[in-house]
């Protein structure tokens, strides 16, 4: 990150801190995020991966106050700082903004890219409408200048600014419509920009399209990034850091390339042998057993203990917490030191 | 256009076998096209209903003008072509030719029972009070049933929910001569709050009808019980389906988005949430509007409104079968346009039907 590294010494563009979201269901309280804390400096990347339902998007949306009302926040604060001239203006403490002030915050301070974007844009109205929508919501750009700022950002896209602008909905394909989107989370020059899987449900080439674009923005401009995704090959080629997603919970964190390289956990582990590579053999392949746990009856102890080949009897009575075990790389594991050795004598076996 | 297309000469000027596909082609023409297809259809069927079937109005209007007039058969049936307007001595192409160009005129024939007057004077005699009854009662109805069902649906789950969602429904079950009858009963006899008779007719006696505001402000006095009722019965449907169609909107993805780029509330309502979840209730809006033209028969009977409906009333009873075929060709036809309108407005507020070629 080029633009990034003047800005290095500022404090991190946004922190969640003991974070924990509830849902409300029949059965009980589904734990969808429990105590999950972290960074994300100016200008980095961090991919959030997990399984569906491990509560990466519960993340995503308790950060721009979209949960919906059975959701409850039961503990934890997140903290938006806006900086402007190598400086911090502003500091927001995001639970903590009234109605009025969290719609000023969606989009101008952080946007929300969703996954499926196919039905993204209200149908009846052209992307130019939905643009000036966008902008007089902030009282930002009208007339000409948000046409110029939209060719811009359409073209940063690789889309045909001149056609999408008069164009509806329907007449993009899903790819294009994705790519608008993203401009659009572009449009007030958020300083963080969430991702919720921005390339589900898009056929291959489409998905690696919108990846270079992304890797483009990332490179021109500045802005930190949560990337929600459960595909790890897309999130090691955007991130800059990585977290696994378990149970509501993050279970390792680290450097992209010292957790590609070094996974402690069984599940990171397990998820990086679970996604094939051109050049590997299909016998590498391995699925991780079971399926994850169900939200509202949690198993005791280390959560992934059921799926666990190491799991013993301190894994299924005790939750580990996050260890310091490398610079800026944490592992929630009790065996976290001979996990990769045993799982490799397993497979061997 | 890439270099690997095979580039075809395109078409030059105006050629005549290409005027079909064309017309084809563009959405409101094809509309249109279809619209006068289908009205030509209705009108033959009635022509031959009425001339060709067993049991046709022609028989029946000579049996009974034989039995109950003392005519002879003969003269029945002249007196009936008159009325009807069908020359029964020529060729059926030619009496079919006749009907159609007569009807192309607006000539409609002659009512049974008012002697003498066409029906076609008749019927724009009835047809504005109508129109002004039943259009402004459908309006209030259709705006307050949106609005209800759009709160209800924001505020689903809620005790206001509940209330508007069990009224509506209940309401939506009570016949409306029911409605009428409570109405007259309770504000006429119980309550006493207004006289009986100013729930009858149009207008109160010497009230001349014109451009003033005394005589406006008199029909709309006429009209307050008889839209009442006209609301109450239909208020409930409008306000489930606007409900149910506002819900599945608000769980569309782009309203979670709209939200997600912090536009307004109101915004969101009106552009994202309202707008889409209108669209399913505009057919159904055109419908009750040609419906709408054939009268309430059970509202203007109770109210003795004279419009279309008791007009319609009226004929049954006196087997006036001139008056029956243009009430019935009023209607249809009026269905078939507000039809018509409802598609080509449909092609407006939602881009997604203007396919090739529409815009």
């Amino acid at each position: 990150m080029m633009l990034a590294q003047q800005e290095t010494n500022l404090p991190p563009t946004i922190s969640i801190k003991n974070l924990s979201i509830d849902y409300k269901a029949k059965r009980g309280q589904v734990q969808a995020v429990r105590n999950i804390s972290f960074e994300v400096d100016r200008g980095e990347a961090m991919a959030l991966i997990g399984e569906s339902g491990s509560g990466k998007t519960t993340i995503g949306l308790g950060v721009v106050g979209l949960l919906p009302p059975t959701a409850k926040i039961r503990q934890g604060e997140i903290i938006y700082r806006r900086a402007a001239d190598g400086k911090i203006v502003d500091e927001i403490d995001v639970l903590k903004l009234n109605p009025q002030q969290i719609r000023q915050f969606r989009w101008k301070e952080c946007a929300m890219v969703f996954q499926g974007a196919l039905n993204a844009f209200n149908p009846v109205l052209r992307i130019s409408d939905q643009f000036a929508d966008t902008a007089s919501a902030h009282n930002a750009l009208r007339g000409m200048a948000l046409k110029e700022r939209a060719t811009e950002i359409l073209h940063m896209v690789r889309l045909d600014a001149d056609r999408v602008w008069r164009s509806y909905p329907h007449e993009l394909s899903g790819g294009m419509r994705q790519r608008v989107l993203i401009a659009l989370s572009l449009l007030l020059e958020p300083q963080l920009i969430i991702m919720d899987e921005p390339t589900t449900a898009l056929d291959v080439l489409t998905q690696r399209n919108i990846m270079d674009v992304l890797k483009d923005l990332r490179k021109n401009l500045n802005f930190s990034l949560i990337f929600i995704s459960h595909d790890l090959s897309l999130a090691a080629e955007l991130a800059d850091k990585v977290s696994t997603v378990y149970a509501g919970k993050i279970v390792e964190l680290g450097d992209v390339y010292t957790v590609f390289r070094n996974p402690y956990h069984p599940y990171t582990i397990g998820l990086i042998h679970a996604v094939p590579t051109l050049a590997g053999r299909k016998e590498d392949l391995t699925s991780i057993p079971g399926s994850p746990p169900d939200l509202i009856n949690m198993p005791t102890g280390c959560k992934f203990h059921p799926r666990c080949p190491l799991a013993d009897d301190q894994c299924k009575t005790q939750e580990p917490d996050l260890e310091e075990i490398g610079k800026g790389h944490r592992v929630a594991c009790w065996k976290w030191q001979t996990a990769r050795e045993t799982l490799k004598r397993f497979k061997a076996s | 256009m890439t270099a690997g297309e095979v580039t075809q000469p395109k078409p030059q000027g105006f050629r005549i076998q290409d005027l079909p596909g064309k017309i084809w082609s563009n959405y409101v023409l094809r509309r249109i096209v279809r619209a006068l297809v289908i009205i030509w259809l209705i009108t033959t069927i009635i022509f031959f209903v009425i001339r060709l079937m067993p049991g046709n109005a022609f028989d029946l209007m000579v049996a009974d003008m034989v039995v109950n007039r003392n005519m002879t058969e003969d003269e029945a049936k002249i007196r009936a072509s008159s009325l009807l307007r069908i020359n029964f001595n020529r060729p059926i192409g030619e009496q079919y030719l006749e009907y159609m160009s007569n009807l192309a005129k607006g000539d409609l024939g002659y009512s049974f029972i008012n002697n003498n007057r066409t029906v076609q004077e008749l019927l724009a005699q009835k047809l504005p009070w109508t129109l002004f009854s039943v259009g402004t009662s459908l309006m209030i109805s259709f705006t307050l049933g949106m609005l209800l069902g759009m709160i209800a649906a924001y505020k689903r789950g809620s005790w206001l929910d509940h209330l508007i969602t069990n009224f509506a429904a209940a309401m939506d079950a009570i016949p409306q001569y029911i409605y009428a009858i409570v109405l007259v009963l309770l504000l006429g006899v119980i309550w006493k709050i207004m006289p009986v008779m100013d729930m009858k007719g149009v207008l109160s006696p010497g009230i001349k009808p014109g451009f003033t505001f005394e005589f406006i402000w008199d029909a709309l006095m006429h009209l307050r019980v008889p839209a009442f009722v006209y609301v109450l019965s239909t208020v409930g449907n409008w306000a489930l389906s606007m409900k149910s169609s506002t819900l599945s909107t608000l769980g569309e993805d782009y309203v979670t988005v709209a939200r997600a780029r912090g536009l307004s509330d109101s915004r969101i309502i009106t552009s994202y949430v309202g707008r889409n979840a209108s669209l399913p209730l505009v057919t159904a809006l055109a419908l009750s509007v040609g419906f709408a033209l054939g009268g309430s028969v059970v509202i203007e009977s109770v109210f003795n409104y004279p419009g279309i409906g008791l007009e319609l009333s009226k004929s049954l009873s006196n087997r006036d079968y001139p008056m029956l075929q243009g009430i019935f060709l009023i209607t249809t036809t009026s269905v078939i346009f507000t039809n018509l309108i409802a598609d080509l407005i449909y092609g407006w507020l939602d881009p997604r039907i203007r396919i090739a070629g529409g815009e």
